[in-house]
């Protein structure tokens, strides 16, 4: 019987569409099932309060490959991306204020600390040197530790020449990044504190770590990633929201003949003979391909999509003992006006970038106990931005939307307690307050709001304890290890089902790497005829 | 040429072990100790059970007196108003003991038994490498890699894929992946906290945990060796080997500078003005103060003073000895023999985590965790000593504090303890800074997290125990494999010493 997809991809988020939009570019017939009736997954855009539209999940651009952008032609299908100028932190009395412009920057840390001023320059070429030098890390397929097979490795021999090329400082570097805490590693640098707690606060978005747990260094790279990316400045918003990137890309797949279904739920992985042979949807409809790939985190994919017993005992283990600890919630806002700052009053540019809830190493730092134990952090870490100031269309005139990414927000609660509604009222409140005490109009400015806790994001996105990333980015589910230590080549030991989500190398953010890799991996196994494994 | 061949700074175990077997190989050795004494931290120590077998053996110091006496039990893990958790050498008897916990953890114990010996079997194997050059292998580096690359797939595909999920790991998530009970977790986890200034939530700490167990006969528990005689014995009979072996030891002598001339070392100028000539110095002294307040700073350049300065080693360990009148009675204790071994203060994870966070904030925990032995008088009768680690605690914490907190603790758990106590001496991190010289008072001369371990401990391109100058070597516990009674980075510094100056 012949199939009567080549592929068929389990979820429309970015990564999903991607794999479709790579794979039916390479010629195969592809069909994509979406869950919800709108496509994006974490990257959607919705009307959440009439008239106001947000990116209700993930807000901003990070690092979408510029290689995606450009294979996919996804500037043609309406990729626009608004650049976002600069980080705002309010404090007591004064505010730190970072921008693009790096002289300006320099001149604003020059108020805080000279010694911090130069450091500043010399740690941005530094960051950008070793940002390009970790960059091809993003486009490997990982090699299986356990088999020491040399023909993976061959992938890795350039990346271990390129290291023993590179200035001894910046070998140094490479080694720091991998394995401090990012205000250890912003310790040898800088000493004034707000600069330092701001910019760890990058190295734990979406972590269940605090910016003194090693480990967490890595991630202030991903923001020198962004600025070598060229002509692309992949740090910014979407036009239309990050829902505007999947339509982008989900037009770039339709456009290759690949089809999108929505409202397509699936209820299960069908399974003949040892291989994956399809899906069967939740309406009982079965869709019969030569590959499945999932693009649902593994926990969904093993745990639910895949009957019990199909796969062995000793892999199931490893995927039941994988971590998602979703750690953050997110505050929607639909705004009559614009917050105004006690430390710097007015409508000023200093809105129009990311405002950072980060006045110290030590507030970000409690923020993280609270959460260890089981509690949301009572002042938590916010990264607020207002995107109607650079995409207006969002709201009605005069109108605004802000989103508010806000840590910690643990989905385990301590001693029994659930995210039920009345934990859900208490955490916006808290949000509102911490956000009142440095813009006090706030409250009074709010037409509607959407209060997003991690269990809220798991039962809407499908994101298993509403971890952003499809599982922690911890040191030891990263690389090799990610998703399964041994499974790390978007294959499944289930022949004939790929994974080519978050949960896959290298990791979440609105990257599309993953998504990637595995369509061109999926594309090379056929056309060397070889389907094992 | 008049002079030593060898000037090694500072006599501690480290030192003595270095100078010990670069003297067996044949080298003029001095060894220069600023105290009357030597020894170094090692002398707060009364177990040496992470003592390597080779250095042992190379340096025959069973002939030289040492006696090490392995009790059964381990180590026990006071808990609150509950009988110890009670840890054998044995570990099937060790899990029958749990049962009455958990018997889930019961029947996990000894399958956890040996994963964490074949996970810090490859690390066993790994201390005794000079790490290799990371830019330009060079041949040896090769060979060992090769080795190491077999002991690697020795494991087996799954242990190998584990061990490299492993050695990054929290060592709270590497213990709660194989137990249930909180109590067995944070005695088992405290293994990979202790002496450090990390969390059992912190990555890496299962690293510190795996390296723990590679020395001796490990296991979960950790081996268990004390010092007969207590702890002047263990660095007597190093003393001895190194006389034995020929080396000079000179106490009483503080080196106030290594000279260098056109980038290479020419010996050593003591505080009393006197140089002492050497073609090689080895500091077996951490690395912070050897680079920056030993080199001469024209020398070493800003660069590498900055790198030095970044080595971490803020230290948040207190040694604390109390002098007791009688043997304390302990809840739940009532064989004498329990109290042979090493005991735990470790009541779980978050109450571990809790500890450690007060340090974050420059804070004394409210319940630290604790590590013990009991050394009984020598010849019988009254005058029982505790030794403890108590962490986590600020550098500067008053001497009286740090000894209150381990009192107030112990007391929870022997209730009238308080009342044997006949004398305090209480280490704090300042203390023992100034007092053996560490910096920042960390017990194992840096830090030894992910970012400080292996290829890169204390810092990339050092690692290989030779330090920036020609001549000069590191052979303290700022090498590799690390702080601890290992006499490890000792053995190995030698090793590259002699195969050098060949």
């Amino acid at each position: 019987m012949a199939d009567r997809y080549d592929a068929v991809i389990i979820g429309g988020g970015h990564n999903g569409l991607v794999t479709a939009a790579y794979l039916a570019r390479g010629g195969l017939r592809v069909c994509c099932l979406e869950r919800r009736d709108v496509l994006g997954g974490a990257a959607v855009t919705e009307e959440i309060v009439p008239g106001f539209r947000f990116s209700v999940a993930s807000y901003v651009v990070s690092l979408l490959r510029p290689e995606i952008i450009r294979d996919l032609d996804l500037g043609r299908h309406g990729l626009e991306i608004l650049p976002l100028d600069g980080t705002f932190t309010p404090l007591d009395g004064d505010h730190l204020w970072r921008v693009n412009d790096h002289a300006r920057t320099v001149r604003e840390l020059r108020r805080w600390s000279l010694a911090d001023a130069e450091a500043y320059e010399e740690y941005g070429r530094l960051m950008v040197h070793m940002a390009r030098f970790i960059k091809p890390i993003l486009s490997v397929v990982p090699p299986d530790q356990g088999r020491l097979n040399p023909l993976e490795w061959i992938s890795l021999g350039p990346l271990a020449k390129r290291f023993g090329e590179l200035p001894r400082r910046l070998r140094d570097t490479f080694i720091q990044v991998m394995t401090m805490s990012a205000a250890d590693f912003l310790d040898q640098w800088f000493e004034t504190d707000p600069l330092k707690a701001t910019m760890s606060a990058s190295g734990i978005i979406g972590t269940f770590q605090g910016v003194r747990s090693p480990g967490t260094a890595y991630v202030l790279l991903h923001h020198y990633m962004g600025e070598i990316d060229g002509a692309y400045r992949a740090w910014g918003i979407p036009r239309g929201g990050t829902g505007g990137v999947s339509l982008a890309i989900a037009s770039a797949a339709r456009a290759q003949g690949a089809e999108i279904r929505t409202s397509a739920p699936v209820a299960r992985i069908d399974v003949r003979d040892g291989r994956a042979i399809g899906v069967t949807l939740e309406s009982g409809e079965e869709i019969s391909a030569g590959a499945v790939l999932s693009s649902a985190d593994s926990r969904v994919t093993f745990e639910r999509l895949v009957e019990p017993g199909v796969l062995d005992e000793d892999f199931m283990a490893d995927v039941r003992r994988y971590k998602f600890r979703g750690s953050s919630g997110k505050v929607n806002l639909a705004l009559s006006g614009l917050p105004d700052f006690t430390c710097l009053p007015g409508k000023g540019d200093h809105l129009r970038g990311a405002i950072s809830f980060s006045p110290s190493v030590e507030y970000m730092e409690r923020a993280y106990d609270d959460a260890k134990y089981g509690r949301p952090s009572r002042r938590p870490y916010i990264d607020m931005i207002i995107p109607t100031l650079v995409d207006p269309a969002m709201a009605p005139a005069g109108h605004h939307t802000m989103s508010c990414f806000v840590q910690y927000a643990p989905y385990h609660l301590a001693d029994g307690a659930q995210w039920d509604d009345a934990a859900r009222d208490a955490f916006g409140e808290t949000v509102l307050d911490t956000i009142e005490e440095r813009a006090p109009n706030i409250r009074k400015l709010i037409v509607g709001k959407q209060v997003l806790t991690p269990l809220d994001i798991e039962q809407r996105i499908g994101l298993s304890e509403g971890n952003i990333f499809q599982g922690e980015l911890s040191l030891e589910q990263l690389f090799f290890n990610r998703p399964v230590p041994g499974w790390a080549r978007f294959r499944t030991p289930l022949q004939g089902l790929w994974i080519c989500g978050s949960a896959a190398h290298p990791g979440g953010g609105l990257m599309g790497a993953p998504g990637r890799i595995a369509a061109l991996e999926l594309l090379r196994e056929r056309r060397g005829g070889r389907w094992r494994r | 040429m008049s002079g030593y061949d060898v000037a090694v700074i500072g006599g501690g175990h480290n030192g003595l072990v270095a100078a010990g077997l670069l003297a067996g190989a044949g080298r003029r050795v001095v060894v220069l100790e600023r105290r009357d004494r030597v020894g170094g931290v090692a002398e707060l120590f009364p177990t040496a059970g992470r003592l390597r077998q080779s250095v042992v053996d190379s340096l025959r110091l069973r002939d030289h007196g040492l006696e090490l006496v392995r009790p059964d039990v381990r180590m026990i893990a006071l808990r609150d108003g509950q009988a110890p958790l009670v840890f054998h050498a044995d570990a099937g008897r060790t899990a029958e003991g749990l049962r009455s916990l958990s018997a889930a953890d019961a029947d996990a114990y000894p399958r956890y038994d040996q994963h964490v010996r074949a996970l810090s079997g490859f690390l066993a194997r790994l201390n005794r490498l000079t790490p290799p050059r990371l830019d330009r292998p060079a041949a040896g580096d090769l060979v060992g890699g090769i080795r190491l690359g077999k002991t690697f797939r020795d494991l087996g595909p799954r242990t190998a894929r584990e061990l490299t999920r492993a050695l990054p790991m929290a060592v709270a998530d590497f213990v709660g992946e194989w137990f249930e009970s909180d109590a067995l977790r944070g005695a088992l986890a405290a293994r990979g906290t202790l002496a450090t200034a990390m969390g059992p939530w912190s990555a890496g700490t299962a690293l510190v945990l795996l390296n723990d167990m590679a020395e001796g006969d490990g296991g979960p528990a950790g081996e268990t060796a004390l010092v007969r005689g207590g702890p002047p014995a263990l660095a007597g009979a190093l003393r001895r080997a190194a006389e034995a072996a020929g080396a000079e030891i000179r106490t009483g002598e503080a080196v106030a500078s290594i000279v260098s001339a056109g980038g290479a070392v020419m010996g050593v100028e003591l505080a009393s003005g006197e140089r002492v000539e050497a073609q090689a110095v080895a500091s077996a002294i951490d690395p912070r103060t050897t680079l920056l307040d030993l080199v001469d700073p024209m020398a070493a350049g800003p660069r590498l003073r900055w790198r030095a300065g970044n080595i971490r080693a803020a230290g948040h360990v207190a040694v604390v000895e109390l002098e007791l009148s009688a043997p304390a009675a302990f809840d739940g204790v009532d064989d004498p023999a329990l109290l042979a071994g090493r005991i735990v203060v470790a009541r779980g994870l978050d109450e571990l985590e809790r500890a450690f966070d007060a340090s974050k904030y420059g804070g004394a925990s409210e319940r630290p965790q604790i590590e013990a032995v009991i050394t009984p008088p020598a010849g019988g009768g009254a005058g029982h000593r505790l030794h403890a680690l108590v962490q986590w605690v600020p550098a500067d914490i008053e001497p009286a504090a740090a000894g209150d907190l381990l009192v107030g603790e112990l007391e929870r758990h022997a209730p009238g303890l308080g009342g044997l106590v006949t004398g305090v001496t209480a280490r704090t991190p300042s203390r023992l800074a100034e007092e053996y010289g560490l910096p920042g008072g960390h017990l194992l001369h840096a830090e030894p997290a992910l970012d400080q371990f292996f290829a890169w401990r204390p810092v990339l391109g050092m690692a290989r125990y030779r330090l920036p100058l020609r001549g000069l070597y590191l052979c303290g516990s700022g090498a590799h494999p690390g702080g601890g009674v290992t006499g490890g980075p000792g053995e190995n510094a030698a090793r590259e010493i002699a195969r050098s100056s060949a």
